[in-house]
């Protein structure tokens, strides 16, 4: 991102419309009769404008001591440094000429930086009033009476008051300097917010061109991949199952009891090939192109529902409770529907598998009680959580982490007792993270597992992610 | 930050963050008001008819820490969702952020968001919330419940950054949660400047001294730094 104006050392001259500015400068010393300069930081003359000291400054020109004590004077009053700091008492600095002319210096501060100084004189202070002792000291030199004549031409004022006539000046001029400091910014900001803004647009639509080249290249293959799979390994199960419903139905004539039963295992091993084939299928498609979520705002309770219906068969034949707590806290979610469904489909499939007859199985869904960490400290207010609390065989501790990778078993033994291609979990775990949440198990061996899914309730960003 | 060690001078840029009408504007205002007036700039307000922030506010301030010339600029982003870009911009550089969250249970959403948001906008600065210093400020704390109670209590538990609860309008909590976020911004200045070694400026004197900045101490403060 460019530099922005915020970062910018301000320069008086850039600030002040100068013809304007010198012609307040022009009132105020035609009203007040005393000189006054304005230089900015680097030294460069603002505004220069002399009243009555022209003749008599002039004269002491003429003499070599006056003109080095005059050069003294008028580079002091141009570069002595100035406190830079704000004071109560306004920062003003006093110098005396060699001729008992007087003047008075104030920095302008803007924002804690020095912009530039303000001089006021020559006057003749009221409490001195009479030509300075250096310039006494130069008679000879100099005629003295015509000295004289020249100052008394010089405004004679009390310091006092040109104390108070150059606070009121400097605070003008800080009003001045304020407000082109802040129209300034405003028309300066306006340019970089709308740069910005194009900045931004035209980044996001080179990622969308990019990624629709992508996914148009993704999309030919997975075409032909599926295509493959679904004709060479799905069509000759269609019949393997179709031939195993039409001997079962009798259409081929009586069957005994035995066969029956060969054949009902027939079936019962088609349709479970079928469906580790889809679940493959729907891996391939992640590893392929990644999760493509189509996300609508769905209700909980439907999810949760659709869900358990599923498992209710098997459920039923293992004698298992299913419960489910919904929060009215959260109630709809702006999700991948058939994802989530398949999520807490596989979650309740474990569940039903993993525990005894006899068991209880509880869907517990409201808001979630830990965001994933990059949510940040706001986090659990923008997500949701789906727990799914089983007293089935629980997982041990150690094989915990492993649960969610993809063919891991726990018991990978050849004579293990439960069934299974391990790709539930990690599925799961793919469609959770697709939506920017996660999935985590919480478990002890022997006495239940509780996996749960946290999700955000809307797409992470919206609403005040886009300009 | 901007450390100039010939001059001595240390400019810090201080950005108060949050979603639209949390109250940033609020807080520096109130700010404002417990300033000493030589030592605050302008309050400038780029605003629009309906007081909405448009671009930003600023306030800053200037005074002496030891031999240290020190000067906090003071900003706020505008809240509104469309002006993203604008809260990218007033990011560039800054040295802390006050997030100034909502205590009203509907607004719980907005918190999130906008923390999310402002991590983004800071990582396309270059900048991080892991390493720059920070602070929460649950405002309008008269306006949450007991579900706010528990926000505050959980973020609190986690410990990542201070919080502070406030009421900015009154002026409650606004003092607290610059002084800490001062505090912290300082002691992470330290550790890259060694400032303590060098000018002999502790992180608790310099705090002492942006308090001494600021009038109408409450009498239980005052005697605490005599």
């Amino acid at each position: 991102m460019a530099e922005s104006i915020l970062q910018k050392q301000l320069v008086l001259g850039e600030l002040l419309d100068l013809p304007s500015f010198t012609n307040v400068c022009k009132t105020f010393v035609d009203l007040y009769k005393i000189g006054l300069k304005v230089f900015d930081q680097q030294g460069t003359k603002v505004v220069d404008m002399k009243v009555a000291s022209g003749d008599f400054c002039a004269y002491m020109f003429e003499g070599p001591n006056g003109r080095r004590l005059c050069t003294e004077t008028v580079t002091h009053i141009k570069v002595r440094p100035l406190d830079n700091l704000p004071r109560e008492d306004g920062n003003i600095a006093v110098r005396n000429c060699f001729s008992g002319l007087r003047y008075l210096m104030i920095p302008i501060l803007y924002e804690g930086d020095l912009l530039g100084r303000i001089i006021f004189g020559p006057f003749l202070p009221d409490e001195i009033g009479d030509l300075g002792d250096d310039l006494k000291a130069l008679e000879g030199e100099f005629d003295l009476r015509k000295a004289k004549e020249l100052i008394d031409r010089i405004r004679r004022a009390p310091e006092t008051t040109v104390r108070r006539i150059m606070e009121h000046f400097a605070r003008i001029v800080d009003v001045l300097v304020f407000t082109s400091h802040r129209a300034m910014i405003s028309s300066q900001l306006h340019i970089e917010s709308v740069t910005e803004s194009y900045r931004e647009v035209h980044e996001k639509n080179k990622k969308l061109t990019d990624a629709m080249e992508r996914l148009q290249e993704l999309s030919r293959l997975k075409s032909n991949f599926l295509a493959t799979v679904s004709h060479e390994l799905r069509t000759p199960l269609t019949s393997v199952i179709g031939y195993s419903e039409m001997l079962l139905a009798g259409l081929a004539g009586d069957l005994n009891d035995e066969q029956k039963d060969y054949l009902k295992t027939i079936l019962e091993k088609g349709e479970s090939l079928l469906r580790l084939i889809s679940s493959i299928l729907d891996l391939s498609r992640i590893e392929a192109r990644g999760v493509q979520l189509v996300r609508k705002l769905v209700s909980l309770d439907d999810v949760v529902q659709s869900a358990l219906e599923s498992v209710l068969p098997q459920s039923l034949k293992k004698n298992l409770t299913l419960t489910s707590n919904l929060s009215p806290a959260v109630q709809t979610v702006t999700v991948d529907g058939d994802k989530l469904r398949q999520c807490v489909v596989n979650l309740l499939s474990n569940s039903v598998k993993f525990t005894p007859a006899g068991g209880v199985i509880r869907v517990d869904v409201g808001p979630a009680d830990h965001a994933p960490e990059a949510a940040g400290p706001f986090g659990s207010s923008g997500y949701f959580q789906i727990a799914v609390t089983d007293n089935g065989i629980g997982i041990a501790e150690d094989l915990q982490p492993k649960v969610f990778e993809t063919f891991f078993q726990a018991d990978s033994s050849a004579s293990r007792e439960y069934g299974g291609a391990g790709l539930g979990l990690s599925i799961v775990k793919s469609y959770v993270e697709a939506h920017g949440g996660e999935v985590t198990v919480k478990s002890e061996a022997g006495k239940g597992s509780t996996f749960t899914l946290v999700l955000p309730i809307e797409p992470a960003g919206t609403g005040i992610a886009l300009v | 930050m901007q450390f100039n060690t010939g001059q001595r001078e240390l400019t810090l840029k201080i950005v108060y963050y949050g979603p639209g009408l949390s109250g940033k504007t609020t807080n520096l205002r109130a700010l404002y008001q417990r300033v000493q007036p030589h030592l605050r700039g302008h309050l400038m307000t780029l605003d629009t008819a309906d007081d909405r922030t448009l671009f930003f506010d600023t306030l800053p301030l200037v005074f002496r820490a030891g031999n240290l010339k020190v000067k906090l600029k003071l900003f706020t982003v505008p809240g509104q969702v469309m002006h993203n870009s604008t809260r990218r911009i007033v990011l560039q550089g800054a040295d802390a952020i006050a997030f100034i969250a909502d205590s009203q249970p509907s607004k719980r959403q907005e918190n999130y968001k906008y923390w999310l948001n402002m991590v983004e906008n800071l990582k396309a600065n270059g900048l991080s919330i892991e390493t720059l210093p920070n602070v929460v400020q649950w405002n309008k704390k008269d306006l949450g419940d007991a579900t706010t109670v528990d926000a505050i209590a959980k973020m609190r538990l986690e410990g990542k950054q201070p919080v502070y609860e406030a009421m900015a309008v009154r002026g409650e909590g606004v003092v607290e949660t610059f002084l800490g976020l001062v505090d912290l911004t300082f002691g992470q200045i330290d550790k890259h400047y060694l400032l303590s070694d060098k000018l002999g400026l502790d992180r608790r004197q310099f705090v002492e001294e942006v308090r001494r900045c600021l009038v109408d101490l409450p009498t239980d403060d005052v005697a605490g730094t005599n």
